[in-house]
């Protein structure tokens, strides 16, 4: 097993077919379109790896049932790094997401033992995120403490509150809770057969809605604006409005983060205080793989959607490879390597 | 107008009365001075709770008490945090000393497990040795990321925070690597002269690095990057290769750690040996009074932070709450002192004095 370790097509291979790519497509493409070209190009070049070796005689790889499966699995992810992708586009950061996932589930799961309708207990859980957002923006915004600290300190506070709220697993058993984990719509017939369930239409919806508001709304391009890195400056002499801006961003962070407790509730139908420890690296990992700027101010969210199903598909390769868990760690930092490298080598030659 | 009236009354407040104020004002405007009440506020109140916190008695030569284990306690956050607060001062971070600690414990203890002779000094030397070495070439990879890739340190540093852990694994065979070795064991639980072993060496580092930084000019240099890393190196500040050596110092001082902090249970738990350890290391940087944007940094502060982290976290136990709820506290004190700390609050607080000065002139006109 060890004698294999030169896999990969993750790490290896997509690495110079992206620099050929992107020598190709230079003149073509807008250069700002690029480090998501990378993305699509990593995720085309994982899909054709997957094709080739996992495909049998029966069933190909590439399948509407695998890729069902990866935003399946992978939809809290998506909501997470939807919301995260805000904030990153700030230029600030929110590291309290994985710590408010655990929170969420464990509120939830405790409010349906008590007995509260579905309606009020979803309300209830995403409205948890909502406030922890609030709190990050209104340090950050109020009492200038930098995003890293406030979201570090959100993210004790969260992880604390939920270890009062149980040590221990709390099962969800709720009919109407259940009832909407396994509904889904299928789609074709015996091995080909996908479905599509409530966590990948409201992922989905997640994603559309941040689009239309990054791209579309004034809001979005104060969004962009305060990722110049002048604290709103220049912003503010555009006529937007900077401050109550820096705010939204978190909430709208932690909201999604609230979303995606709901999601992660749904997709393991319990409760536990130790989940989404690190959940935030992914979700920041996934939103660089998908070609935003840690500093701020470039990246689009459906980048962050491509993001995703890069990260999705290596532990799905992984999986396949029959390789140990700890190599999906690796091979995310190499791959997150390769595209910072790639991030930074454009960067240059822009200027 | 009155900003005029303001310059034209202040200077010189009639002697003894301006002082007292102004010693006051400098006192209230150091970073350090919340997170030492806050220290000192913890320290009495668990004195109060449990008479014996405060006692320390001398068995066999050596130092025990529930202040001796605090000590012993802080060891490995202000290792971490010394190393980070350096690098923060360049105006960068380093989330990978959690990794780090888990990747050295790995191969010191993997490389002892081979060992012919686990027990032989020599070969316990050997094995913290290629621990530190270990934690240098990590410490270079983040250095040549950050300076010569010119990628943002949180991103350069990331990448081994998520890939460390499962290099750490891929060491240890995804086994919890136990050993049994006297000596290196002694890193971990020993006494010199009395003091824990641990204590003396964080006590050594600190003031090497103390030393090194302000009766050199490399502090002035590291907080010359963290405020502008272009204008330094125009000025003739080895910008480059200062932060290189910053990051190497780092990734030692997160190995020595992770020695340090594995030596007494001598299992090499890859999954779990520095976990979340970053956070406290940026934690105790902060409530030390350094800000995370670079240039001006306080070393003696991390003591306080670190004593503050590890007291916090014997506060919950003395006070009987559940060992969980210790992040619920972490949070309270880390927002509690960045709040007090925060200009606004500061602004607020001094608002009342322009006041007072403006209303001393109309006196003097009377």
């Amino acid at each position: 097993m060890s004698t294999r370790i030169s896999p990969p097509a993750p790490a290896g291979a997509p690495v110079k077919q992206r620099t050929d790519g992107v020598r190709g497509l230079v003149d073509r493409v807008d250069r700002r379109f690029l480090p998501v070209v990378g993305t699509v190009l990593t995720l085309v070049v994982m899909l054709g790896v997957g094709q080739q070796r996992y495909s049998t005689s029966r069933v190909d790889f590439i399948s509407m049932r695998m890729f069902s499966n990866l935003l399946l699995d992978n939809s809290y992810l998506l909501v997470l790094a939807v919301g995260m992708t805000f904030v990153v586009l700030t230029g600030g950061i929110d590291l309290s997401v994985g710590a408010v996932v655990a929170l969420v589930g464990l509120v939830t799961a405790k409010l349906f033992t008590a007995g509260a309708p579905m309606p009020v207990v979803l309300v209830l859980g995403v409205l948890i995120g909502t406030l922890c957002g609030l709190l990050i923006g209104v340090m950050v915004q109020v009492f200038d403490i930098q995003p890293f600290i406030a979201s570090l300190a959100v993210m004790f506070l969260a992880r604390g509150l939920a270890n009062v709220v149980s040590t221990s697993s709390l099962a969800i058993d709720d009919p109407g809770f259940s009832a909407l984990a396994s509904w889904s719509i299928k789609f074709g017939e015996g091995r080909e057969m996908w479905r599509i369930n409530a966590s990948m239409l409201t992922a989905l919806g997640v994603l559309l809605v941040a689009f239309y508001v990054l791209h579309y709304t004034r809001f979005g391009r104060t969004v962009y604006g305060l990722g110049a890195g002048d604290r709103g400056t220049a912003v503010a002499l555009m006529g937007l409005q900077p401050d109550r801006t820096r705010v939204w961003v978190y909430v709208i962070s932690g909201t999604c983060a609230g979303i995606a407790g709901i999601l992660f509730a749904l997709y393991t139908k319990s409760g536990f205080n130790l989940t989404g420890i690190g959940m935030e690296l992914d979700a920041i990992a996934a939103v660089v793989i998908g070609g935003t700027l840690l500093s701020g101010g470039a990246g689009f969210v459906l980048g962050t959607g491509a993001g995703v199903l890069v990260y999705g598909l290596i532990q799905v390769l992984i999986a396949r490879e029959g390789l140990d868990s700890w190599w999906t760690r690796v091979f995310i930092g190499a791959v997150l390597l390769a595209f910072v490298v790639l991030q930074r080598v454009i960067a240059v030659r822009r200027r | 107008m009155t900003s005029t009236t303001t310059q034209s009354g202040t200077p010189r407040p009639p002697g003894a009365s301006g002082r007292p104020a102004a010693l006051l004002q400098r006192v209230s405007q150091h970073g350090v001075l919340w997170p030492v009440l806050a220290l000192v506020v913890l320290l009495l109140a668990c004195g109060l709770k449990s008479p014996g916190f405060l006692e320390v008695v001398v068995r066999d030569g050596n130092l025990y008490g529930q202040l001796i284990d605090l000590l012993r306690n802080s060891a490995t956050p202000l290792l971490l945090a010394l190393g980070m607060c350096l690098v923060i001062a360049t105006g960068g971070i380093d989330l990978s000393v959690g990794a780090v600690m888990a990747i050295s414990l790995a191969v010191s203890l993997t490389y002892l497990d081979g060992a012919a002779d686990p027990t032989s000094p020599a070969t316990v030397v050997t094995a913290v040795l290629l621990g530190l070495a270990l934690g240098v070439v990590i410490g270079a990879f983040n250095g040549f990321v950050v300076t010569a890739l010119g990628i943002q340190p949180f991103i350069a540093t990331m990448i081994l925070m998520v890939a460390g852990r499962g290099i750490a694994m891929l060491i240890t065979q995804g086994q919890i690597t136990t050993v049994t070795s006297a000596p290196f064991k002694s890193l971990g639980s020993g006494f010199v002269l009395g003091v824990p072993m641990p204590v003396v060496i964080a006590a050594v580092v600190f003031v090497v690095l103390v030393l090194l930084v302000r009766r050199t000019a490399l502090g002035m240099f590291l907080e010359s990057i963290g405020v502008n890393g272009e204008a330094s190196r125009l000025a003739g500040v080895k910008a480059r290769s200062t932060t290189w050596t910053v990051y190497v110092l780092a990734g030692v001082l997160a190995a020595l750690a992770g020695i340090v902090y594995g030596a007494p249970t001598m299992a090499a738990d890859a999954n779990n040996i520095g976990l979340l350890k970053e956070l406290d290391a940026i934690m105790v940087v902060v409530l030390g009074g350094t800000r995370l944007d670079g240039g001006r940094f306080h070393l003696g502060g991390l003591v306080v932070g670190a004593l503050l982290l590890s007291t916090l976290e014997r506060a919950v136990i003395i006070f009987e709450l559940p060992s969980q709820t210790t992040p619920l506290f972490k949070a309270v004190v880390l927002i509690a002192v960045c709040v007090a700390a925060s200009p606004y609050l500061r602004s607020r607080l001094r608002t009342p004095r322009p006041r007072a000065r403006v209303a001393k002139p109309v006196e003097v006109a009377a």
